[in-house]
């Protein structure tokens, strides 16, 4: 640590360092962290007055506070998590509003695509609205805004407290790239999920026991429902850092889903449904439950290697 | 489109929720050494009143007291409550009765104290009964127990699909994260342990406002949760949890106009009767009993 004086004011800058740190909390690019956003958040909206102050969450303290979830959340890289109560006025509900920093622009997409019903409205980025709860990500941030019981002056609140939020997030960010390697034919966006966790995984489709994958924070992975010409399939890809666990990953799980040595074409289960497996360089393909052999064989063509080569 | 399947019925290979599926399929059906046979049968009873809640949607103690008690005689078949619960619950036992403390779905206060009261009454020392959840482990009287009674709502959640009267044990061990892997396939274990097996006298499904979806960071909205008014009572725990399922993806299809699977599959259900052989998860294999109001029962 530089001891620098100035005048006669000594000044660590390490200090400095660490008070810019917390400035930012975690920002990036010059957006404002948590510490930022805390004194930043809304007092009032419509009528819904702030109780108390903000409370901030850390990797530890956020298990006293999502009680029975918070891993959901530091599967997804959490750092922090601000935290403000709003008062209705008499007979509404109070609200809650939860802003989560991920670890990332594609993790605070990820937590976002845990849950994905709802209506979309124009808040954040892909804002959705469903029985009192807007949920919308933008940056490295997540947030949530749930009225605890719903009515139409409850709603306004919700979304313009969202708004008033989204509004203090200067920095959008991006989707994962991944993502973006999913083959558009047929491609039911709002099925789409970016995950790295066998855990999350198996909340939305279930491969069978233990952690064939293995899914790990270096190992981004898309999942995705189509639907051509009336037949359904679902389609997971996973990025991982080498091919020799991309191999690993294929043998693994062709063994389970076809009995048999991932690369060939699609075979049939015994359930009737027809399931591929193959490995694009440090690329993992899978198609599950594809509703005939034709789509099946399809997504597994349409999907390619990692861009570089991979 | 999908086959239907049910909750009970993992061995159907795929399942749909939500426009995604979970594939269902290796080891579901394996009883491996630390298994035993379940029973052959299961009974279970169900008993609803239309009274159970108050017009502000609070329970009504008296009346949870009364259902418990008709519950436990009928599952039983014996005449008296009293005697009922003497079959259960010994002079001499020391009493647990776990029940959870989930901030927007816990186990009514009411009903922990009708139990309270129903033990005491059995003979036991009023010293040796008491009631927790999240302390369990430090617990006193916990931890010289001989038996439990297992009461708690019946609910979605994260990890588990459903928080059930199985998944209700997990605060018996240190890290209960340690059971979150596979959708909580393991949750049968717990009962395997030696402050645990054989202990459990008693499970109570709360199923007065059960909660059969969730949304949000705090996993609840009041759009998800219903007066069912009902209460699901057995000593297999796997019975209990099995037919409660049924009921909550019952809801499930009538609320959303879809075959909405519950995600993730709670499959803990039935690993807990094939590889840990801790009841019986069948539905053809349950006895239930219905008792009161069954208008919209679901099953």
């Amino acid at each position: 640590m530089m001891r620098v004086q100035i005048g006669k004011v000594v000044v660590w800058s390490g200090l400095l360092s660490l008070v810019l740190l917390l400035a930012t909390c975690g920002g990036r690019s010059g957006a404002p962290g948590l510490a930022g956003l805390r004194g930043q958040l809304p007092d009032e909206a419509r009528g819904w007055r702030a109780a108390g102050g903000v409370e901030l969450y850390d990797q530890e303290s956020i298990f006293s506070y999502i009680d029975g979830h918070a891993e959901v959340y530091l599967a997804y890289g959490m750092t922090g998590c601000l935290a403000r109560r709003y008062n209705g006025p008499p007979g509404e509900a109070d609200l809650a509003l939860d802003v989560f920093e991920m670890g990332s622009p594609a993790d605070a997409y990820g937590v976002f695509t845990y849950d994905r019903d709802g209506e979309r409205v124009e808040i954040g980025r892909d804002g959705l609205y469903r029985y009192g709860w807007l949920s919308f990500w933008k940056g490295s941030f997540f947030v949530s805004v749930t009225a605890e019981s719903e009515s139409a002056a409850a709603r306004e609140a919700v979304l313009e407290l969202g708004r008033s939020v989204a509004a203090l997030i200067t920095v959008a960010g991006a989707p994962p790239a991944l993502v973006g390697e999913l083959p558009p034919d047929g491609l039911d966006a709002n099925s789409v999920r970016f995950l790295h966790s066998q855990q999350i995984l198996d909340t939305h489709l279930w491969l069978g026991e233990g952690a064939v994958l293995g899914l790990a924070p270096d190992t981004p992975a898309a999942l995705a429902h189509y639907l051509r010409d009336g037949w359904s399939a679902h389609l997971l890809l996973v990025d991982y850092p080498d091919e020799g666990r991309a191999e690993r990953a294929a043998a693994a799980i062709a063994g389970r889903l076809l009995a048999g040595p991932p690369g060939g074409g699609p075979a049939l289960g015994q359930e009737g449904r027809w399931h591929g497996v193959q490995q694009r360089g440090a690329r993992l393909v899978v198609v599950i439950g594809a509703a005939n052999e034709e789509l099946a064989a399809a997504l597994l063509s349409e999907t390619g290697a990692p861009k570089g080569g991979g | 489109m999908f086959r239907r399947s049910t909750v009970i019925t993992r061995r159907d290979f795929v399942r749909v929720g939500g426009g995604l599926a979970a594939v269902g399929l290796l080891g579901a059906g394996r009883r491996d050494a630390e298994g035993q046979e379940p029973p052959a049968r299961s009974r279970v009873v169900l008993i609803r009143r239309q009274d159970a809640l108050g017009e502000d949607g609070s329970p009504d103690g008296r009346v949870l007291h009364e259902m418990l008690n008709e519950a436990v005689a009928a599952l039983l078949e014996i005449a008296e409550p009293a005697a009922a619960w003497k079959r259960l619950i010994r002079p001499g036992d020391v009493v647990g009765i776990k029940s959870n403390v989930w901030r927007n779905l816990a186990t009514p206060p009411a009903l922990e104290e009708a139990i309270r009261v129903e033990v005491v009454a059995a003979g036991v020392a009023p010293g040796d009964v008491a009631v927790d959840d999240r302390g369990v482990l430090e617990n006193p009287v916990f931890k010289r127990a001989t038996a439990f009674i297992n009461v708690r709502p019946m609910r979605t959640h994260h990890w588990s699909g459903l928080g059930t009267c199985l998944k209700n044990m997990i605060m018996f061990v240190p890290r209960p994260a340690d059971y979150h892997g596979d959708a909580c396939a393991s949750l049968g274990a717990i009962w395997k342990l030696p402050e645990l097996a054989g202990k459990v006298r008693l499970n109570i499904l709360v199923m007065l406002t059960p909660q059969f979806h969730g949304v949000g960071p705090h996993s609840f909205s009041p759009a998800f949760v219903w007066p069912y008014k009902g209460l699901i009572v057995g000593i297999d725990p796997v019975a209990v949890d099995a037919t409660g399922a049924r009921i909550i993806e019952a809801k499930r299809r009538e609320h959303f106009g879809e075959e909405r699977p519950i995600s993730p599959p709670p499959h803990h259900i039935q690993i807990a009767d094939t590889r840990y052989g801790l009841g019986v998860s069948d539905p053809q294999r349950i006895d239930l009993v219905r008792l009161g109001w069954m208008e919209n029962a679901l099953i």
